[in-house]
């Protein structure tokens, strides 16, 4: 067992128990962070299989994003600081099924598809880099700007639903 | 023996700027100041506040030391003075410092108190005030120096710095960086005044002084970067490299520490709607003018 499989296992495990401790706390500003800092893991596994660009963009986006998702659920919560001891789980029973069914897929996935050769080298950094750049500017490029402009149009609907109805003034 | 070097001028980089910021405030040169300050804070008791979120309480202030740190791994002091300079580094720095906010509201809201809480919060609103001027102005020099690498960013300055090339870029980063420095007048989380010391409020002792000597590397690292992507980094006639890179580094602290004297504490509403009405219309100018000229003058 060499030292890049004992970091991506340290990593992997982190990222696994920082996702357990999402549901286990009451706070939802703990349970944010939590979320958070297991998605950090995952960027320093990214890291440990030398995918750098990736890595550095994974730890960078989730710090913003789980910070941002923070304060909306200590706006909206009923009990931001957890001190009414409030449960993170609910639809228990089909919570349950959807992550068992979950989990059996992939499993299967990774278990039972043939995954070829595993890759012996790997691309030099600068390298990555610039492919990963021809790709989103190429190929991917109609997928990944429809993805953005979803996800943009579902911000602003969200934002309008939230935003309670004004009276304009006159209409009593 | 780099990240010695590089360790030993940030400890002597933020005493000076600990000199320099409260000779800016109260008036007054005193040399020995921050030694005794710092002294005076080890030998204070540390204050826990009553019912804290204790694993907030106190990692934030490592978090906080720790993430300037790391952004001050990728900033060049020398062409070969540099901690580690990453294929990406341009992009990791703003990784490292996007935990400045993680901390600030961890620090905020672990505490249990008003004020704190405040500040944090407070913080994530700048946040999204700087956050994309950080970015952007960041393309457009990667864009002139086909690379995130920081000392191919300064290699491709040789000619021509940025602050010339790309003067609008410039400006909205050094705004953007004070911000994310909280320096006066975008010290929001902080606001001595109106709300008695924000997140640092319920701090105390050794925590405090953490958490102040990590607020020094991050200026340093700040101001660092705005040399590296702007100001030709390590390059100048006559002194070796080193020595353009702490001038400049050094100038540019106290330019952004006594910026702030002079003006109003800025409004977080204000502050919004500046960045995203005006910030960043010219960011995306900036973008598109370096791209044109990129094509046309090859400089």
């Amino acid at each position: 067992m060499n030292a890049e499989m004992i970091f991506l296992t340290f990593f992997g495990g982190a990222a696994v128990w920082f996702g357990i401790v999402v549901f286990r706390t009451h706070s939802m500003v703990r349970s944010a962070l939590a979320l958070l800092f297991s998605q950090t893991a995952i960027g320093a596994m990214f890291l440990v299989m030398q995918a750098e660009f990736l890595g550095v963009l994974q730890i960078m986006m989730m710090a913003t994003e789980m910070s941002v998702m923070a304060i909306f659920m200590v706006m909206f919560m009923m009990d931001p600081g957890g001190l009414g001891a409030m449960d993170m789980t609910h639809q228990k029973r089909l919570s349950l099924w959807a992550g068992g069914v979950g989990l059996v897929a992939a499993l299967g996935l990774t278990l039972g598809v043939d995954w070829g050769p595993a890759a012996l080298s790997v691309p030099s950094a600068s390298a990555q880099i610039e492919m990963l750049g021809i790709e989103l500017l190429g190929r991917s490029m109609f997928i990944f700007e429809s993805a953005g402009l979803t996800i943009l149009t579902a911000m602003v609907a969200a934002t309008m639903v939230a935003i309670a109805p004004q009276d304009k003034g006159g209409a009593k | 023996m780099n990240i010695a070097i590089i360790l030993g001028s940030l400890a002597l980089g933020a005493y000076i700027i600990a000199i320099v910021e409260s000779w800016a405030t109260y008036g007054r040169l005193r040399l020995a100041g921050p030694a005794l300050a710092a002294l005076a804070l080890l030998g204070r008791e540390s204050v826990l506040a009553r019912k804290p979120d204790r694993l907030f309480f106190e990692t934030a202030p490592v978090l906080l030391l720790v993430a300037g740190l790391l952004a001050v791994a990728v900033i060049p002091l020398a062409p070969d003075l540099i901690i580690t300079d990453l294929s990406s580094g341009a992009l990791f720095l703003n990784a490292a410092l996007a935990y400045v906010l993680v901390a600030l509201i961890m620090a905020g809201w672990g505490a249990n108190g008003a004020y704190g809480m405040i500040g944090g919060w407070r913080f994530l609103g700048q946040f999204i005030a700087y956050a994309m001027l950080i970015v952007m102005p960041i393309t457009a020099v990667a864009m002139r120096a086909e690379s995130l690498m920081t000392t191919q960013i300064v290699i491709s300055q040789v000619e021509l710095w940025n602050i010339f090339y790309q003067p609008i870029g410039f400006v909205l980063f050094v705004i953007a960086a004070m911000g994310l420095a909280y320096l006066p007048p975008l010290d929001l989380p902080l606001a001595p005044g109106d709300l008695a010391g924000g997140v640092e409020a319920e701090y105390t002792g050794v925590r405090l002084g953490v958490l102040r000597l990590a607020r020094m590397i991050i200026i340093l690292s700040l101001a660092g970067a705005t040399v590296t992507f702007y100001l030709g980094g390590w390059l100048g006639p006559w002194l070796p490299p080193w020595a353009w890179s702490a001038i400049k580094i050094l100038v540019v602290t106290v330019a952004m520490l006594m910026a702030g004297h002079y003006m109003p504490r800025i409004r977080e509403a204000r502050y919004l709607a500046l960045s995203w009405k005006l910030g960043i219309s010219l960011a995306l100018a900036n973008i598109f003018l370096v791209g044109v000229i990129a094509l046309v003058v090859p400089i």
